[in-house]
C-alpha cells in the first residue's frame, strides 16, 4: 500500500527497558535509557524531536509531580513541547499522534514508565478506584478482576482450566520473547493445584510485578521516508472508556473495547497478531471476542502483560511488539491494545501496517 | 523513615523505607450526600434513571450523562451476591481483618450492583447468588464503611434503631502507602560528603554545568554522571533571590512561623543552590546580596537520630552586600 498523505503517521524507532522485579533505578534513568534508545533506533537525536509526551502515575512513583524530574530524561533545553498523561504510556502515544495530526511537527516521541515495585500493588490499587464507593473498601485492582472472572466462569463462557491454559500458553510463548519476566513450559495440572490468590484468580492468571521503561517514536510520512526504510503505519488509532464502577457495567463484555476496535478499523482488513494488555488470562478471551478477532489471529507471542507487566508501560510495550510483528517478523497488519481502570473500564486500540 | 539492605535480582540495593498517607477530605455533593446520610440512618438509598434504579447513585445518567433528577428510593436492605472475589490475606485498608469476600450485591429493588465485602468464615459459604443482609456499624458517620459488612441471610444486623442526624455533607478517606524506594550510588555519595562536611556537585563533562551531587545526568546533556565528574564547591555564596513561606498547617507541616527560603549563588563558580534555610535571620532581614557561608550541624546536633541532615542552612557572613543588580536574574 502506497502512503501519499503527509497526514499518514508511522512507528520509525522505539526501545524497552529490561523487565525487572526490582530495579535498582529510577525512573528518571530507565527513561534516559529508553529514550536514548529509542531516537538511536530511529536514526534521530534528542533535538530532531519536536514534541514529548510521557505516560507515568505519581501514586506508583511515590513521588508528587514525579513526570516534572521524568523530563530530565527528554533533553528538554532548549525547551521542548511536552506534556504528560496520568495513563499508560499507549496513551501517551495516542496524544502524540493527535499532536502530530496537526501537522506543524514532524517528529513525537512517546514514553511509559513505572517502578511498581516498590509498593504493596494491593494498598496502591484502590487509589485508582472511585473515592466514595470503592477506594474506601480497600477494593483493589485484582480484587475486582477476580470478580469479572467469576462472572465469566459463571455465566459459562470460560473455566478455571481454560484459564490455566491461557498461562501456559502466554508462558511458552515468552520464552522467545528476551524481556520477558515469566516464561518456561508449565503444566495445567500443577497450575491449577495451586493454591488460590484471590479466587478465582491463582498467581498463574495474574500479571508479575515489574519495573520497566518504554519510549517510541514516530513520524509524519515525509520525515518517516526520509529517516526510515520500512515505517510501520499507524492506520487506526482510538480509545473509548465506560462507566468506572464494575458494579453498572455488564462485565461479561467490554464494550469500550468493542468501540475502540471497530474505531480504529479492526474489521477493514486481517490482523494477523494481536498484542493485547489482557494482564489477567480471563481478560485474553473476553477482550479477544469484544474485538470480533478470529482464531486466525495470533494473540500476545511475546507473552504479553502475563510475561511483563511494567505499570503505566505495559500498554504502550504492546503497540512495540505488535510493531516489531511487521518490521522484524514480516506481517502485514497487526493490533495493539491497552487498558486502564478496573475491569477493562478504558481501552485503547492502535492497529498498524507495513508498506 | 529507615534504610534496609534488600537482595535485588543481581544486586544488593540500599533502601529508604516512606509511608505517605493522603488524608483526603471530600464533599459529596447533592447525591452521594444522601446516600451516605442515608447509611448513618441505617438505610440504603438508590436513584431513578429513566426505568432503571441505580445503587449506589450517581449524579448522572450513565447512559446520557444528563443530570439525573433527585428521585431517590429505598432499597434492600437485602440482597443477592452478583458475583464475588476471596481475599484470603486482608491488608490494613480493608475493612475486616480476617479472610473475607468483595462481592457486587444487587440490593433488592435496585438494577444496578453495590460494591462491599462479606463476612463469613470460609470461602465454602460464599456461593454466587447468595442472599445477605447488612450489618451496621455501631458508630456511624455517613462512610461506606458505616455497613461493616454483609453476612448471609435476609435480615439486617442494626443497631439502636436508625435515628436520623444531621445530613452527611463530608467524608475522610485517610490513605496511605508504604515505598521502598532504591538508594542511588549518587544519593549515598552526597550525603557521605555533607557528613563530612564537604559541599560537592558534578560537573558535565559536555556543558560544564555544575549539578548538586545526587542527581545522576545532566538533564540537557543526557550524560551519566559519576564520581568521575565530583568537584569541591566553595562554601560561601550570595543570596539572589528569597521567598517568604506562610505555613499553612496541612497534615504533617511542623513549621507554625513565616520562615525564609534563599537562591544561593555560589562563589567562584556558576550554580545557584535552590531553596536553602537561613539561620538565625529574621524574615524582615533578608534580602538579595546578602552574604553566606554554609552552617553544618554541631557534633550535638549529629548526634540527634531525628536531624534529617549535616547542612543547618546558611548564616550571613558580616561582608558588606553584592548591589549587582543583575544578580537578581539569577535563580537557576
Amino acid at each position: 500500500m502506497s502512503r501519499t498523505r503527509n497526514d499518514d503517521i508511522a512507528v520509525i524507532g522505539w526501545s524497552v527497558s529490561p523487565m525487572e522485579r526490582h530495579t535498582a533505578k529510577s525512573e528518571t534513568q530507565m527513561l534516559l535509557e529508553v529514550v536514548s534508545g529509542a531516537v538511536d533506533d530511529a536514526g534521530i537525536t534528542r533535538a530532531d524531536v519536536d514534541f514529548t509526551c510521557a505516560g507515568s502515575c505519581d501514586y506508583v512513583a511515590g513521588v508528587p509531580f514525579s513526570f516534572v524530574q521524568n523530563t530530565d530524561a527528554i533533553g528538554a533545553w532548549p525547551p521542548k513541547s511536552d506534556s504528560h498523561v496520568e495513563m499508560d504510556g499507549a496513551w501517551a502515544l495516542y496524544e502524540s499522534w493527535v499532536r502530530l495530526l496537526l501537522g506543524d511537527m514532524d517528529i513525537a516521541l512517546a514514553m511509559g514508565s513505572g517502578r511498581s515495585s516498590t509498593s504493596d500493588p494491593a494498598i496502591l490499587y484502590p487509589m485508582e478506584m472511585d473515592p466514595f464507593y470503592l477506594a474506601p473498601l480497600g477494593a483493589d485492582h485484582a480484587n475486582l478482576s477476580a470478580m469479572q472472572a467469576r462472572t465469566l466462569i459463571d455465566s459459562g463462557m470460560l473455566t478455571e482450566r481454560q484459564m490455566a491454559e491461557i498461562a501456559v500458553r502466554t508462558r511458552r510463548d515468552a520464552k522467545s520473547n528476551p524481556l520477558a519476566q515469566v516464561s518456561g513450559d508449565f503444566d495445567v495440572e500443577e497450575l491449577l493445584a495451586a493454591d488460590y490468590v484471590n479466587a478465582p484468580l491463582r498467581l498463574h492468571d495474574m500479571p508479575p510485578i515489574t519495573d520497566g521503561a518504554c519510549a517510541v517514536v514516530i513520524a509524519r510520512a515525509d520525515k518517516a521516508r526520509e529517516l526510515c526504510e520500512n515505517p510501520v503505519w499507524i492506520t487506526g488509532f482510538a480509545h473509548y472508556t465506560e462507566l468506572h464502577n464494575p458494579g453498572m457495567r455488564d462485565l461479561r463484555s467490554s464494550t469500550a473495547a468493542t468501540l475502540a476496535a471497530k474505531a480504529a478499523g479492526v474489521d477493514e482488513a486481517p490482523i494477523e497478531v494481536a498484542e493485547l494488555q489482557a494482564s489477567f488470562t480471563h481478560e485474553e478471551p473476553l477482550l479477544v471476542e469484544a474485538m470480533g478477532l478470529g482464531p486466525e489471529v495470533s494473540v500476545n507471542p511475546s507473552g504479553g502483560p502475563l510475561a511483563a507487566n511494567p505499570i503505566m508501560a505495559t500498554g504502550l510495550v504492546r503497540v512495540v511488539e505488535a510493531a516489531r510483528q511487521i518490521r522484524v517478523h514480516g506481517r502485514h497488519r497487526t493490533l495493539a491494545h491497552s487498558s486502564s481502570g478496573p475491569c477493562l473500564q478504558q481501552n485503547l486500540v492502535c492497529i498498524m501496517e507495513g508498506d | 523513615m529507615r534504610t534496609s539492605h534488600e537482595r535485588g535480582i543481581a544486586e544488593v540495593t540500599i533502601t529508604v523505607e516512606s509511608t505517605i498517607k493522603f488524608p483526603y477530605k471530600r464533599s459529596l455533593g447533592p447525591v452521594i450526600g444522601p446516600f451516605m446520610t442515608a447509611l448513618a440512618e441505617q438505610r440504603f438509598i438508590a436513584i431513578r434513571s429513566g426505568s432503571r434504579v441505580i445503587c449506589p447513585p450517581l449524579e448522572w445518567d450513565p447512559e446520557t450523562a444528563a443530570e439525573l433528577p433527585r428521585d431517590f428510593v429505598d432499597v434492600g436492605p437485602a440482597g443477592t451476591v452478583c458475583t464475588w472475589s476471596w481475599v484470603s490475606r486482608p491488608t490494613e485498608q480493608h475493612p475486616l481483618d480476617r479472610p473475607f469476600a468483595f462481592a457486587l450485591i444487587k440490593l433488592d429493588g435496585a438494577d444496578t450492583a453495590l460494591t462491599h465485602v462479606v463476612d463469613v468464615e470460609s470461602i465454602d459459604q460464599m456461593s454466587t447468588g447468595m442472599r445477605v443482609a447488612p450489618r451496621w456499624r455501631a458508630e456511624r458517620l455517613g462512610h461506606i464503611t458505616d455497613v461493616e459488612a454483609f453476612v448471609p441471610g435476609e435480615e439486617a444486623i442494626t443497631v439502636n434503631g436508625g435515628v436520623p442526624g444531621e445530613p452527611v455533607t463530608m467524608m475522610s478517606y485517610d490513605a496511605s502507602i508504604t515505598y521502598k524506594i532504591p538508594v542511588s550510588d549518587n544519593t549515598i555519595k552526597a550525603h557521605e560528603a555533607t557528613a563530612q562536611g564537604r559541599l560537592v556537585g558534578l560537573k558535565c563533562p559536555v556543558c560544564e554545568r555544575i549539578y548538586a551531587r545526587d542527581r545522576g545526568f545532566c538533564p540537557i546533556d543526557t550524560v551519566e554522571l559519576t564520581d568521575d565528574h565530583e568537584v569541591e564547591l566553595p562554601q560561601r555564596g550570595v543570596v539572589t533571590s528569597y521567598t517568604i513561606i506562610t505555613p499553612v498547617q496541612y497534615p504533617g507541616q511542623t513549621e507554625t512561623e513565616p520562615f525564609s527560603r534563599v537562591m544561593v549563588l555560589i562563589d567562584e563558580i556558576d550554580v545557584v543552590m535552590m531553596y536553602q534555610p537561613l539561620v538565625d535571620v529574621p524574615v524582615e532581614d533578608v534580602r538579595i546580596g546578602m552574604r553566606v557561608a554554609v552552617v553544618w550541624a554541631s557534633e550535638a546536633e549529629k548526634a540527634d537520630a531525628g536531624r534529617p541532615g549535616n547542612l543547618v542552612g546558611w548564616m550571613p557572613t558580616g561582608e558588606p552586600d553584592n548591589t549587582d543588580p543583575s544578580l537578581a536574574n539569577r535563580i537557576m
